[in-house]
């Protein structure tokens, strides 16, 4: 990592800055605005402080998520490489399971790619077959991201110091082996009311995702982080992300994965019971 | 009926001279039937050229072109054997005005097809599925049409590459569908967005082959409508279409 641009307590003050809007729901303006040239590398230093808090706080880190990993997100953001952010065990929630709207922040879904490693990814120079020999299972999964700058107006650095716009996760519950997969040509369809809202496929996660689970294995040995057996991975969108409101219903239906569907409970308003306010 | 006549002629007069022309109804108000007479009138002018009927395809059949162009249902247009090109041919770009291609899949029936049938009973009609390239070329300028326009230019129907024939018996709800440039990735989508699954794409084909009062034979090819965008062909590239399981279909575009 290149040396800090800034004091550990303008990185700090950027770190809490993000808390507070996740937890008053007040959205931020872009991080890039008050600290101008914030760079990639400053950027994870504030994304490691508030997952360490959260460490602290006694939450366990499951595993992480890979962001950037479409070309035209890419083109959109003016980068060249993927991002990664943290998962931690209270953002999974079961298959139908009610998401609380409350745990929210401008929340969008995408369809992606799970995978559980089966042995730890920690020699100091990984390749592919190390990633396919260390997968364990895949599952289908719905991401669920979230963003605490407001109207989602992010760049690069913005999206790494908010934990890869991360928010919660949904995965489907029956395992699959690579071999019966094929994950470059999958298909991909979200449903919203018997509609298809997305539809993509396995090559749209750089090409194959696991060319994303080999990217942020070797960045997490570069890191001394390396990634663990039992670890989750999320490998990152397969089409277009989407929208969502509360009250929704997502399928996801990955070719090969099988299906996973995200229900959104409703908003806290929609929830208050209008009579109680008469008694 | 001999404005019908004049724009048929007319139509089919752009098609095979490759020469754009001004919308014949801008405003969509000619009444769509009179619109489909046209698309038949012209269509059949190619077929006293000596060009056979081989099949029908489909548009509009996203959910978000639909919204696109204000319907709510699909469109038709007649495929002949002149616009059939081989797999792994080359396509001549003097034929064409601005054409573009798209991703689809191909049926061709082992027996006629036709009337209200469920997606399964259009399955069963059903001899093989391909990948398949549809290249449309609207003859308007400047590629703007009113629903009217489009359905008489015969649904902008131009060109298709049917790639190698695969057993239908497959589940074809959610095939990925990649289609490259020299190897570049252009469109990537799933056989999802055929109206959500392509055999529902199948099945409005049988629908409205009857209200034309043309039951599709056996031996037709339905071309079920594309499951991306429609990129823009360019001189010398190599178009590719692979889709899961499916394998894979593609031309060159002459320079």
């Amino acid at each position: 990592m290149s040396r800090s641009s800034f004091d550990g307590s303008a990185l700090e003050q950027a770190a809490q800055r993000l808390r507070q809007a996740a937890d008053s729901h007040h959205y931020i303006e872009p991080l890039r605005d008050s600290l101008p040239g914030l760079g990639i590398d400053d950027a994870y230093r504030i994304q490691r402080l508030n997952n360490d808090l959260r460490l602290q706080q006694g939450q366990r880190r499951v595993g992480h998520k890979i962001g950037l990993t479409s070309r035209v997100v890419q083109t959109q953001l003016g980068v060249d490489q993927p991002d990664f952010g943290a998962l931690f065990d209270d953002m999974g929630f079961g298959p139908g399971e009610p998401v609380p709207w409350a745990r929210l922040h401008q929340p969008k879904v995408e369809a992606e790619v799970a995978f559980v490693l089966g042995r730890d990814l920690d020699e100091a120079r990984l390749g592919l077959v190390d990633v396919i020999n260390a997968i364990d299972y895949a599952l289908p999964a719905i991401e669920i991201v979230g963003s605490r700058i407001d109207q989602w107006n992010i760049r690069i650095a913005d999206t790494i110091a908010d934990n890869a716009s991360s928010g919660a996760f949904v995965l489907g519950t029956t395992p699959r082996r690579l071999a019966d997969l094929d994950l470059e040509l999958c298909g991909m369809v979200m449903e919203r009311r018997g509609e298809p809202v997305s539809v993509g496929v396995g090559r749209a996660c750089l090409g194959n995702p696991l060319n994303a689970v080999l990217w942020l294995a070797r960045r997490m040995a570069q890191l001394e982080q390396p990634l663990r057996a039992g670890d989750l991975v999320l490998s990152g969108a397969l089409g277009p992300m989407v929208e969502v409101a509360p009250g929704d219903v997502i399928e996801a239906r990955v070719s090969g994965l099988g299906s996973v569907r995200a229900v959104f409970d409703q908003a806290p308003d929609d929830n208050a019971n209008p009579q109680e306010n008469t008694q | 009926m001999t404005r019908i006549d004049d724009i048929a002629t007319r139509l089919d007069e752009a098609a095979f001279s490759a020469r754009a022309m001004a919308q014949i109804d801008p405003d969509g108000k000619l009444p769509l039937a009179d619109a489909y007479e046209i698309q038949r009138r012209s269509v059949a002018r190619r077929l006293a050229r000596g060009e056979r009927p081989v099949g029908i395809k489909m548009g509009f059949t996203s959910r978000a072109k639909m919204i696109q162009m204000g319907v709510d249902d699909v469109i038709w247009g007649r495929l002949t054997s002149g616009m059939q090109v081989d797999d792994g041919g080359t396509l001549d770009l003097s034929r064409f005005i601005h054409p573009r291609v798209e991703p689809e899949l191909a049926f061709v029936l082992k027996r006629p097809l036709s009337g209200h049938v469920s997606p399964a009973q259009a399955l069963a009609a059903v001899e093989a599925v391909a990948p398949a390239l549809e290249i449309i070329d609207s003859r308007y300028q400047d590629f703007k049409f009113s629903l009217s326009d489009v359905i008489a230019d015969n649904a902008s129907s131009s060109g298709f590459v049917v790639g190698p024939w695969a057993d239908p018996r497959t589940d074809l709800a959610n095939l990925g569908m990649v289609m490259s440039f020299d190897g570049v990735d252009q469109e990537l989508g799933s056989s999802a967005a055929l109206l959500g699954h392509p055999l529902r794409a199948l099945a409005a084909a049988a629908r409205v082959a009857e209200e034309a009062g043309e039951p599709l034979p056996a031996g037709a090819i339905v071309m079920a409508g594309a499951a991306t965008s429609a990129q823009w062909l360019r001189p010398g590239i190599h178009v590719q279409l692979e889709v899961e399981r499916l394998g894979r279909v593609g031309f060159h575009v002459g320079a």
